[in-house]
């Protein structure tokens, strides 16, 4: 019997011996309850003792196993890379009840170990410590990669080979981004956790929900979580240990989502397309014959099919934003026309509550390296919040400068109801809408939401500066385009000119 | 109330096929584009589309991406394989209200010569863009 199960035993003894002590109690206190009232019989306390104690030993069991669950892993890891315990089956690192994640690590940190501990080197000839890791690695289910400080792919055991499809010639001593083709869901990617450990740490683990690569065959897009560990200077050369944990069927499930409401979007946005050609129809054909109140009329509907598309779009974009679904299409841009083209967007919705929008640019404003459909969004966002928070004011002012830091601020400012100071630390979340004024203003407590994840995702800053009763100004800033000029591969897409609905190539047909 | 009626426009010249199966949007596009100027033919379903694209001779193939028996990439692939359609002169522009995922979104970028979200845009907002599409 091996340690880890004598300590199953006791823990189950201990656990049964409290449960029997209780019941004994409980018993006790049966014959006292007996005693007062006589009308009980003694068949309860020993029905009670018949039943309880197998009861209690089966508790005791099963949370002996739940609890131990995490410890057994472990256990198995250790076992599975200790010479002379070669036939120990590697564990399931998924069946873990509690701790999960922390066990997947632990266990990840075991073989990391395995791999530099001499002590756990085979010892027969010299083997190299790549090798040696890729044998002890190699019946593990879990994919695991090893990579050099050069970020080259060491080695790969079997498990990762399958999961990539491709023969180790085409893994092993190559680089791991030409390998792995890996996404993340925010900023906070393995490069630059990687970066932070060479610069601040020896070692450090680290996981990773919902990353995602696309195989060699760039149609299979595989979805994990990914549990790293980095060691520096380690003797062997080892770096990083990656750990994949596969969930593409979870996480397809979340596609599964996306593409329901991409379906849903698409079939709310076609009498939408309807909807607003027939009022455009009737404002062209029949807006000369019409009187004041409804000409009036016909600009609210026109406004409203309008906002209507504009919600539609947003809902996808957060739906987007939070399967980590969000790729942003960055070239360079003219932030003047973006803001020009929202502020005559929204020049409708304005005139029906009487507000007017101004946009001012300082002079030698760079162009700026953005996502305009993105952009566009947010300007659109901002002003429309600004339009309904207006109160009595009834100008709105768009202005676009460089900051003190370089990079290129847009702020929408208005005079109106202003934001509560106790409700602010929220609004950036989502549903978040400013109670007091849901009476009166419509609104889903999206927008701000989305704002922000749109600028993050640009590397940007949003704020937001209000005092009730004194108006508002949120503030975003982005990246001037020359600061990204290096990182954007924009040759393939110069000649695409980009709206807010879309994007027409410039030049010349398609070619062959 | 009395219809008011369309002054004939002077035609620009430019045909346009319009392949989209929601009969309201194929008639206000027809609608507006006629009235700008242009011949335009609405086609309801993706095969018989690309077999008018391949028969006839268009400026501007306007092209739905849900569509009946035919889907609008494999009608835009089709319009690409030069053994399928050896010479087009139109240039396609995908008129959609389907948001695409990575993959579609790439091959509609390589092979097609625009894209436009419905319902973003209006049919005279339509006509503007062809307008300046040369």
């Amino acid at each position: 019997m091996d340690h880890f199960h004598k300590l199953k035993h006791q823990v189950r003894n201990y656990i049964f011996l409290l449960g029997g002590l209780t019941l004994i109690v409980m018993v006790g206190g049966s014959w006292l309850v007996r005693s007062m009232y006589p009308d009980h019989d003694t068949l309860i306390s020993i029905i009670l003792l018949i039943v309880g104690f197998p009861a209690v030993w089966g508790v005791a069991l099963i949370l002996s196993d739940y609890a131990l669950k995490p410890l057994d892993t472990v256990w198995r890891a250790i076992l599975h890379v200790t010479p002379g315990h070669t036939s120990t089956a590697p564990p399931d690192l998924d069946k873990s009840k509690i701790g999960q994640e922390l066990v997947k690590t632990l266990a990840l940190q075991i073989y990391q170990l395995a791999s530099t501990s001499d002590s756990l080197k085979t010892q027969a000839a010299p083997i190299q410590a790549g090798a040696t890791a890729n044998e002890l690695t190699d019946d593990l289910p879990l994919p695991v990669v090893a990579v050099s400080k050069d970020q080259i792919i060491t080695f790969a055991n079997d498990a990762a080979l399958k999961y990539l499809g491709l023969p180790k010639e085409s893994v092993v001593q190559k680089n791991l981004y030409s390998v792995f083709d890996l996404s993340f869901s925010d900023e906070n990617t393995l490069d630059s956790w990687l970066a932070d450990c060479r610069a601040n740490k020896a070692t450090d683990q680290r996981s990773w929900q919902h990353a995602r690569l696309k195989l060699a065959d760039q149609t299979t897009i595989k979805q994990f979580d990914l549990a790293a560990a980095y060691s520096k200077g380690n003797p062997n050369g080892v770096e990083v240990l990656l750990g994949i944990f596969d969930q593409t069927t979870r996480y397809q499930a979340d596609d599964n989502s996306l593409d329901f409401l991409a379906l849903a979007v698409h079939e709310l946005r076609t009498p939408l397309t309807a909807l607003r050609g027939y009022i455009e129809i009737f404002q062209d054909d029949l807006g000369p014959s019409f009187n004041a109140e409804q000409i009036e009329f016909m600009r609210r509907m026109q406004a409203s099919a309008q906002q209507l598309t504009a919600f539609v779009g947003n809902i996808l974009n957060v739906a987007r934003i939070e399967e980590g679904q969000l790729s942003l299409q960055l070239h360079e841009e003219n932030l003047v026309e973006i803001i020009k083209d929202a502020a005559d967007a929204l020049s409708l919705a304005g005139k029906l509550r009487g507000v007017t929008i101004n946009y001012t640019v300082d002079s030698g404003l760079p162009t700026v390296g953005v996502d305009k459909i993105s952009i566009t969004e947010v300007l659109n966002n901002l002003i429309d919040n600004a339009i309904k928070y207006s109160g009595t004011a009834k100008v709105i002012t768009v202005h676009a400068s460089v900051n003190s830091e370089g990079l290129v601020e847009t702020t929408v400012h208005d005079d109106g109801v202003g934001i509560p100071a106790s409700v602010m630390p929220t609004l950036f979340e989502k549903f978040h809408r400013n109670h007091q004024n849901q009476a009166k203003i419509g609104g889903t407590g999206l927008g701000l939401y989305l704002c922000s994840a749109l600028i993050k995702a640009h590397g940007g800053n949003i704020w937001l500066k209000s005092k009730e009763g004194q108006g508002t100004t949120v503030g975003f800033t982005v990246q001037p385009y020359s600061a990204l000029a290096g990182k954007l591969k924009d040759s393939n897409n110069k000649d695409i000119t980009r709206n807010a609905h879309g994007w027409i190539k410039n030049h010349s047909l398609y070619r062959r | 109330m009395d219809q008011p009626q369309d002054t004939q426009p002077s035609p620009n010249g430019r045909k346009v096929l319009c392949i989209e199966d929601e009969f309201f949007i194929g008639e206000l596009y027809a609608r507006a584009l006629n009235k700008a100027g242009y011949q335009i033919k609405v086609v309801v379903d993706g095969a018989l589309g690309l077999k008018e694209a391949q028969t006839n001779q268009y400026d501007i193939i306007l092209l739905d991406l849900m569509i009946p028996n035919m889907t609008g990439i494999e009608v835009l692939r089709n319009l690409r394989d030069p053994a399928q359609t050896p010479e087009l002169k139109a240039k396609v522009i995908i008129t959609t209200n389907l948001e695409q995922k990575e993959e579609t979104r790439d091959a509609i970028e390589k092979q097609a010569d625009g894209y436009v979200i419905k319902a973003e845009i209006t049919p005279k907002q339509l006509v503007e863009i062809l307008d300046s599409i040369r």
